[in-house]
């Protein structure tokens, strides 16, 4: 009785303790977190890619987290980014808004939600994913009226 | 045995899904999935939790940060702060890294999409009842950036990204496509 207890109570200790991680290779695009999941600007296939470029810049300089979207629809929450220690707005990410690349880092889940501590990025194929030839800028705001 | 049983019924509460909107007094932002949720929890740096690598001070505004929800150990992700103005929830809740507060905002929940456990965090509460609003953010952003005082909002005038954009466009793709992108459709 006192093992099953004690088994028990390490058992409610584990959360506490940092989560096992899994190395993995991934492409996808780098996407801003928010809008994707809020709705808040449209739908999801209409706040990625080129249409969504500067919303996605805003998002970023923001601190508001920076996801990428893995081909299987995978939404990773990214933590770190290569060499950068800055998750809140830092310049790498900044950069990569909008951006298909391919990473090398450590997965985590918890609570229904997938991070990514990204070590490397093998490749950074740019912007590929051309939207604003179907949703135009979004938010239509996003470009400044010249008129 | 008793006991045991007992203590496993009550381990397996929390998997159950709990409603956290008793006593919000969030304001809803419109959004298909919102669902007003008060909660108490710690702040805490997410990436010292899944990975044990802990800087001082939640890293000092440079990590993401969660909030362990007391309830039930559940760790909420806030993307947002209380700002409509493309801020992150970060920076409005480093002074209470490592605190236990009460939250209101509102989660974004879909069984659906999938989502869930990600939060809009409208005000934070210290334990000694102090409550302030998430909405510092644009005032941090103007202390780093006293070079980039000017009219309109703050994503206008960052430097940052009008650096990006002077280069790459506002879509992404060039100046070039901007410019034709512009002439077709302003």
């Amino acid at each position: 009785m006192r093992l099953l207890l004690s088994l028990f109570l390490s058992a409610l200790a584990l959360p506490a303790l940092a989560a096992e991680g899994t190395r993995i290779q991934v492409k996808g695009e780098i996407i801003d977190t928010w809008c994707y999941y809020s709705g808040v600007m449209g739908g999801p296939d209409s706040v990625v890619g080129s249409a969504h470029h500067t919303c996605a810049l805003w998002c970023s300089a923001g601190g508001i987290p920076v996801g990428m979207l893995a081909e299987d629809g995978t939404v990773y929450m990214i933590l770190k980014m290569a060499g950068d220690e800055n998750a809140n707005g830092g310049d790498t990410i900044l950069k990569m808004a909008a951006h298909t690349v391919e990473v090398d880092g450590m997965h985590y889940t918890r609570d229904g939600l997938d991070y990514l501590v990204v070590s490397d990025v093998v490749s950074d194929l740019d912007i590929q994913n051309k939207t604003h030839e179907d949703y135009g800028n979004v938010p239509s705001f996003s470009i400044p009226d010249p008129n | 045995m008793k006991h045991l049983i007992a203590l496993l019924a009550l381990a397996a509460t929390p998997l159950a899904a709990q409603d956290f909107s008793e006593g919000s007094e969030a304001k809803t932002w419109n959004l298909y999935a919102e669902v007003p949720a008060k909660f108490e929890a710690t702040v805490v740096d997410v990436l010292c939790d899944l990975t044990g690598d802990c800087p001082e001070n939640c890293g000092n505004g440079t990590r993401q940060l969660g909030l362990l929800r007391s309830a039930d150990d559940v760790m909420v992700f806030p993307l947002k702060n209380n700002q409509p103005a493309f801020t992150g929830a970060a920076t409005d809740l480093l002074p209470y890294c490592g605190q236990t507060v009460t939250v209101d905002g509102l989660l974004i929940e879909d069984e659906d999409f999938p989502v869930k456990n990600i939060y809009l965090v409208q005000t934070v509460t210290t334990a000694d009842g102090t409550t302030a609003k998430a909405n510092q953010w644009t005032k941090e952003w103007a202390k780093a950036n006293p070079d980039a005082k000017g009219k309109g909002p703050w994503f206008r005038r960052d430097p940052r990204v009008k650096a990006i954009i002077a280069e790459e466009g506002y879509l992404g793709l060039g100046l070039e496509t901007d410019e034709a992108y512009i002439a077709e459709n302003f």
